[in-house]
């Protein structure tokens, strides 16, 4: 096999870098960075986007994405959140980071974010670590002048992977127009129980379809969550989704 | 409604543009033997010598990001770059490509596929992600385009 060396211009990357400010173990299989940009400046991301970190192999170099899962009005070092997987060498990689150590990233990228000023309901539907980049939507949402009702459905395998758990209840509590649904479900049918759940609110519930629905989650089952609620009537562009 | 009109253009025959290779196009061939093989011409809007991969789709995968075969891994595969901030798994639109030829040749997109294009910048009617776009027939000869904008599109305003 005869290969070359990437061309130069198109393999140049405006890379920025980020030193590990904190760690935060969620779960012991679940893990938060706190990263802030060496260069001092302050990251600009728009709700819901991701980065695409360098991931420096002994053998090769990967770019692996990772949701931020903080706000951008909050000036303080930005959050990515990732779990444990099989065979996941990034995330490996990640886990090894220390405070002090510094990565590359590239970005920000995606256009799982916001439709702009929503005039009815907005539907959020989360799986694990699926709530990283819907956690500022979330923020972004409430902090709209519009009171439209906004309803997260949430799911993980057990109590310890519902991560933000007190923030989410907090911010039931004091947003009169934000209700939360936290949902236990074995990993092997949690996508089934989402789609009862979406089924039953979403398309049974009542004749509206004009809300915008945001889903996150790991593995096909975001698909057919998608496919669920567009089949019910709901606008191709009104359900969002980004699977991992 | 504009993914609606590129599966409706999906049927379309996109001629033949600047047939015969340039002098200048640097010829990756992967393995060489009597099999036919399919070629990917890969053309950069930055100005980029062009380039052409010749390969056996039969020996995909050649890398580990992007569907087996995909112009993605095709790509990869043979040393050449193409930005895929998501990892090639169908998740943003940085490794956007416009294919000039051979459109009809490539699998069919998946509606995320589709859902994804709907947002990028720059949609074509022939517009593929390449981390999707699998190539499997041996006798393809696919001419795709890297658009100058796929390349870190936002990275340089990314700091405050």
């Amino acid at each position: 096999m005869t290969t070359d060396a990437p061309p130069a211009a198109s393999s140049k990357r405006t890379t920025l870098n980020a030193r590990v400010e904190k760690i935060f173990d969620h779960a012991s299989d679940t893990r938060s960075l706190f990263l802030s940009l060496t260069s001092g400046k302050h990251l600009r991301f728009v709700p819901g986007q991701f980065i695409s970190i360098t991931i420096p192999l002994a053998d090769e170099t990967r770019s692996r994405p990772y949701s931020i899962a903080s706000d951008p009005e909050d000036r303080s070092p930005f959050e990515i959140c990732f779990n444990r997987v099989a065979g996941g060498r990034g995330v490996a990689w990640l886990f090894d980071r220390s405070v002090g150590d510094t990565l590359d990233f590239s970005g920000p990228f995606g256009t799982f974010t916001l439709a702009p000023e929503p005039d009815s309901e907005e539907g959020f539907i989360a799986e694990g670590t699926g709530i990283a980049p819907i956690r500022p939507m979330l923020k972004q949402a409430l902090a709209a002048p519009s009171a439209a009702k906004i309803h997260l459905i949430y799911a993980a395998s057990d109590r310890q992977h519902i991560l933000y758990a007190a923030e989410l209840d907090a911010l039931a509590r004091s947003a009169p127009n934000f209700s939360y649904e936290p949902v236990i479900a074995p990993a092997e049918s949690i996508y089934d129980r989402l789609s009862e759940l979406a089924q039953t609110r979403w398309i049974a519930g009542d004749q509206d379809r004009t809300r915008h629905l945001y889903i996150c989650g790991v593995g096909k089952g975001v698909l057919r969550l998608r496919d669920l609620l567009r089949g019910a009537g709901y606008e191709r562009r009104a359900v969002h989704y980004e699977q991992w | 409604m504009m993914a609606k009109i590129r599966r409706r253009c999906k049927r379309r025959c996109f001629g033949l543009r600047g047939d015969g290779f340039a002098e200048s196009t640097q010829r990756i061939i992967s393995i060489a033997n009597l099999n036919p093989m399919a070629k990917l011409r890969i053309q950069f809007e930055n100005g980029d010598p062009e380039k052409l991969i010749e390969f056996d789709p039969a020996k995909a995968p050649f890398h580990h990001d992007g569907k087996p075969g995909s112009i993605l891994d095709v790509m990869l595969g043979h040393g050449i770059h193409l930005e895929h901030a998501c990892g090639g798994n169908c998740a943003c639109t940085t490794c956007h490509v416009i294919v000039k030829q051979g459109f009809n040749k490539l699998g069919e997109s998946s509606d995320q596929e589709e859902d994804l294009l709907d947002r990028a910048p720059g949609l074509t009617p022939t517009s593929r992600l390449g981390c999707q776009a699998v190539i499997e027939d041996p006798n393809a000869e696919i001419v795709v385009v890297v658009p100058r904008y796929t390349i870190n599109q936002v990275s340089e305003a990314a700091e405050e």
